[in-house]
């Protein structure tokens, strides 16, 4: 697997590397909406990096949240509570509240 | 883990992104992970559904780099628009200049096309007497 962290390999003639695969991407915004069906070449890679941001986002409030409870592990609760914490993450509320 | 079918992003990739945040001693268990691998993904469904709203509402069939950005702005997600924006602009800056070394390449030397790895972007490789695009678009 390719080494994780900036998009250092810009330069060097490749596109990745990419931390999330760019075919499973595609697969998942093909299946959010029927009117979805031209999607660029430069959308995945986009979706690519607003992932990491997200993710990073959404660990880094979770976490907060399990060192207040002075546990060292990121809990799914900890996960769903960031969520309920965050107004932007509401598109979420359900995701993390159903299967608790 | 059939990652639920690949409905899913893999939960290896999104650990790893998790990891990367977190201090060497966090725990990260496998339920949280299984979480944010969900929320990830729903992440990638809301904002695409707003970027092809938009689209149809302009009559436009193709989305693009720029559709995306606009959509995490419309979204209250700015401060990810501004970063993925310029994200974008030094993407295609760098496919730019392999279009051009590519170019250089072919002219210069015999024909050895670029091999592309098949779980990259997909972009099919520049044949040299090809009229060079900066972006290669595919159709799904």
């Amino acid at each position: 697997m390719r080494q994780a962290g900036t998009y250092s390999g810009i330069g060097s003639g490749k596109t990745g590397p990419h931390l999330l695969p760019l075919a499973r991407i595609k697969k998942i915004m093909k299946r959010s909406g029927e009117e979805v069906k031209m999607i660029s070449g430069e959308s995945p890679i986009v979706f690519s990096k607003a992932c990491e941001l997200f993710i990073k986002e959404l660990t880094q409030r979770s976490w907060m949240l399990t060192i207040k409870g002075k546990t060292r592990t990121l809990s799914k609760q900890d996960v769903a509570s960031a969520v309920m914490a965050t107004d932007l993450f509401d598109f979420l509320l359900n995701l993390v509240s159903d299967s608790d | 883990m059939v990652d639920e079918q690949n409905r899913t992003l893999p939960i290896a990739n999104v650990g790893r992104i998790m990891k990367q945040i977190l201090p060497p001693s966090a725990k990260l268990s496998l339920e949280a992970k299984q979480r944010m691998q969900e929320c990830a993904t729903e992440f990638i469904s809301f904002v695409t559904s707003e970027a092809s709203d938009k689209c149809h509402r302009e009559n436009r069939k193709m989305m693009t780099g720029d559709d995306i950005c606009r959509a995490l702005s419309a979204l209250g997600l700015d401060n990810y628009a501004g970063a993925i924006v310029r994200y974008l602009h030094k993407y295609r800056e760098a496919e730019r200049e392999r279009v051009i070394a590519s170019q250089n390449k072919a002219t210069s030397s015999s024909r050895d096309e670029d091999i592309e790895e098949s779980d990259q972007s997909g972009q099919p490789s520049l044949q040299a007497d090809e009229t060079p695009t900066p972006l290669m678009n595919i159709f799904i």
